[in-house]
């Protein structure tokens, strides 16, 4: 759940920063980022930080690769106001004033001197070596099984960088979607994409875009998920492994 | 290629017959089914109720009997108090007091705007006359039960320091027991007692040693925080409580040893605030590993001799059993997925791997930071012997350099991957007799067991689950939003209720009433 809790977090981020980028290249009021400040703290610091540097379960939202990438952020202002409960999320009634505040105060933590409290520099993942890493994404990783550096994961270096690209080598969440295979009880068979899931419910969207939905009771159905091999992983590498991988996802470029 | 069929989240390829486990006298246990008057519903923290009405056969036919939704965007962390008729639910800032029969709201306090952190409330503690509820700012107040009007207001901690609470108080008689927050800020880990009359504090304890103690019996570790509600043996006048994690937080060079009384169980006399015993859960913890989960009291047979035992289902994925009469170790074994430890040292404490504490390029460790289990409450089930649980397998990644400096978090972690599984563990062993899968990510449910055979839990995906005990089959469910706290019952009128939080509602649920005879 943290991981997908960092996704939504970031994602606010995005809105944050950019809805201030829009409308704010005037320096904030000193009054304005005390009220940032405070709400900022009450409401977000848990996860973020009191310094939207990062807390508990939240990354730094001045850091964001998607703060620094994405150049739209409607989802996540509308998130802001409806919020993820399901995913650990609230929605946050704020006042206009009061998400302003709070832009403008990230705003000026993002050009603090005190910052990168939470941050995983690029040069630190350095401690792996890529020739070990390649044996081992060859051999006893599996993960030629997949992948390949000429194919999927070709230029994958240039894309990626540093946590972010060892994050996804690890588990790449939203990489590739689970096959899933329904076989009702007159015999027909639906194949499609994993669209959800739980102990009673089962959905997938066809080919078509239409979502379908079983209880899980009614039918039986086979789940092929590329991920499983990922969660299988994390409980057969060592750190070794993990760095010598990364070094050598590096040379992917 | 998972192949699924229609129960494919229940394995019961363990689950056998159960051997009735003799339990000797149990310790304070629940008085009866009118209410749910305290956190646990008990001083055991057993969270298992006499209450027999529903069952296995009949729970499949539970039907809504109200829900009430609090208007708040905060979600429901706490549990429910019930007494007199009167239900008493919690958010930060918030007390909602509504009527058990029909949730009509009798009134509703709410505490000024303020700075402290809004992540969640465990709820309140009553007495006669009383509600006691603190706040975001680490204030305990005391509210009139009839009206809802603030009777007294304390300072439990400075807030301005770093403090906060989420804590639900414990009363043991004429003491109010209060745990505090902090892991933002290298501060002492502190746990109050305050006179539930007047607010008046009576002691404090500390769980790591406060500004000018003499000596460094801690290794120069701060925090070990007490926020989660304790437990209570009145015959040995003990106060068990979990202790948190300590700060800096992922820096351990920075206090090298174990750290005491850091992701410890504490015993206190609830009188002095003296310690009586400890026992470390996490030597040296880089991982945030508070053992603040619940210490359930069981009287059992253990090894064939009657005893007084203290179990801990804890963050860092081993489950402990403890002679509660001096602390000694009886039993740890891993209930969830760890990666940390060397092996088991001579007083039952896990030995940390120093290659898996926080380091500049990366360590892959389980569990990651959210824990093999959290605040959510386990339940045990006396005529089985099963501590039920809602744990979690799940890799984090942790950093640490010199540039994270060493003062609150120091340090970076990321979770990278986590799944769900309530796990029945016999308290004997430490084997799971049984497990039922709750989904990807990290459930926020607790566990409720009741003297019929029946188990509440909630999943991942936002379904309330009845189960069968003995085996952990689904026997009834309901899709209310995601479950985030810790499921209660009590009876009212001759019926037997189950309330469970879905999101910021609250959701009572009972068997079908029969048509009124006119």
């Amino acid at each position: 759940m943290a991981n997908r809790l960092q996704n939504v977090t970031e994602s606010l981020a995005v809105v944050v920063l950019l809805h201030s980028g829009l409308q704010a290249q005037v320096p904030a009021a000193a009054e304005q980022l005390q009220t940032g400040q405070r709400v900022f703290a009450a409401q977000c610091g848990f996860c973020h930080g009191r310094d939207a540097m990062g807390g508990e379960t939240g990354p730094s939202l001045t850091k964001s690769p998607l703060v620094r990438d994405d150049t739209s952020g409607d989802k996540v202002r509308a998130l802001l106001r409806d919020g993820r409960v399901d995913k650990g999320m609230p929605a946050f009634r704020l006042a206009d004033n009061e998400v302003a505040a709070i832009i403008a105060f990230i705003r000026d933590q993002r050009t603090s001197a005190n910052g990168a409290r939470r941050t995983v520099d690029v040069a630190d993942l350095q401690s792996g070596n890529a020739d070990r890493g390649r044996s081992y994404f060859n051999g006893a990783g599996r993960c030629a099984t997949c992948h390949s550096p000429t194919a999927d994961l070709a230029g994958v270096a240039n894309r990626l960088q540093g946590l972010e690209l060892l994050q996804r080598m690890l588990y790449p969440a939203k990489s590739r979607a689970a096959k899933v295979t329904v076989t009702t009880r007159s015999g027909e068979t639906i194949t499609g994409t994993l669209a959800y899931r739980d102990e009673f419910t089962i959905a997938l969207t066809d080919a078509t875009g239409r979502y379908r939905s079983w209880l899980t009771r009614e039918i039986t159905f086979a789940v092929d998920n590329p991920l499983d091999a990922h969660v299988e992983q994390l409980g057969r590498y060592t750190d070794d492994d993990m760095h010598d991988v990364l070094a050598y996802l590096q040379t992917f470029r | 290629m998972t192949t699924c069929t229609t129960c494919w989240r229940i394995s019961r390829h363990f689950a056998k017959a159960l051997a009735p486990i003799v339990l000797v006298a149990a310790v304070s246990a629940q008085e009866g089914g009118d209410g749910w008057r305290t956190y646990h519903g008990d001083n055991t923290g057993r969270r298992h109720s006499p209450l027999t009405q529903v069952t296995p056969a009949n729970v499949h036919q539970m039907t809504l009997v109200w829900a009430f939704a609090t208007g708040d965007t905060s979600q429901i962390k706490g549990t429910p108090i019930v007494a007199n008729g009167i239900v008493y639910v919690t958010t930060p800032d918030n007390v909602w007091a509504i009527d058990a029969r029909s949730a009509h709201q009798l009134w509703r306090y709410t505490y000024p705007k303020n700075e402290g952190f809004h992540i969640g409330h465990r709820g309140v503690a009553i007495d006669n006359n009383s509600v006691f509820f603190t706040t975001p700012d680490a204030h305990l107040i005391a509210l009139d039960a009839n009206t809802g009007k603030e009777k007294w207001n304390v300072v439990v901690a400075d807030a301005k320091k770093g403090y906060w609470s989420t804590n639900a108080p414990l009363l043991i008689r004429n003491h109010l027991i209060v745990g505090v927050a902090g892991d933002f800020d290298n501060l002492p880990g502190m746990l109050t007692s305050f006179d539930p009359v007047t607010g008046a504090k009576q002691w404090v304890f500390y769980s790591t040693p406060p500004p000018g103690t003499d000596g460094n019996p801690s290794d120069g570790a701060t925090g070990g925080q007490m926020w989660m509600t304790g437990t209570y043996d009145a015959r040995l006048n003990l106060l068990f409580v979990g202790t948190g994690n300590p700060t800096p937080v992922l820096n351990g060079p920075a206090r090298a040893g174990d750290n005491r009384w850091t992701d410890s169980i504490v015993a206190l006399n609830p009188d002095s605030g003296k310690l009586a015993w400890g026992f470390q859960a996490t030597r040296h913890d880089t991982h945030d590993w508070d053992a603040a989960e619940v210490p359930v009291l069981v009287d059992a047979a253990f090894n064939g001799a009657p005893s007084q035992l203290l179990l801990q289902a804890s963050r860092n994925g081993y489950f402990y059993v403890l002679d509660r009469t001096t602390g000694r170790s009886l039993l740890t074994k891993p209930f969830a997925t760890a990666n940390w430890a060397k092996g088991i040292d001579q007083d039952g404490r896990p030995i940390p791997n120093p290659e898996k504490e926080p380091a500049r390029d990366g360590r892959l460790v389980a569990p990651d930071e959210s824990g093999g289990t959290n605040y959510r409450s386990p339940s045990f089930d006396p005529g089985s012997g099963l501590l039920l649980v809602s744990a979690h397998d799940a890799y984090g990644i942790y950093f640490f350099k010199a540039d994270h400096g060493a003062y609150g978090w120091a340090g970076a972690d990321y979770g990278v991957y986590g799944t769900s599984v309530l796990r029945a563990i016999d308290y004997r062993t430490g084997a799971v007799r049984w497990h039922h899968d709750l989904g990807e990510g990290a459930s926020g449910a607790g566990v409720l067991t009741t003297a019929s055979g029946v188990t509440f839990t909630g999943d991942t995906a936002g379904n309330v689950l009845g189960l069968r005990t003995a085996d952990g089959a689904t026997l009834w469910h309901a899709a209310i939003g995601r479950v985030g706290n810790s499921p209660i019952t009590y009876e009212l009128d001759g019926r037997q209720f189950m309330l469970v939080g879905g999101g910021s509602s609250l959701y009572a649920w009972a068997l079908p009433e029969p048509p009124a005879v006119r």
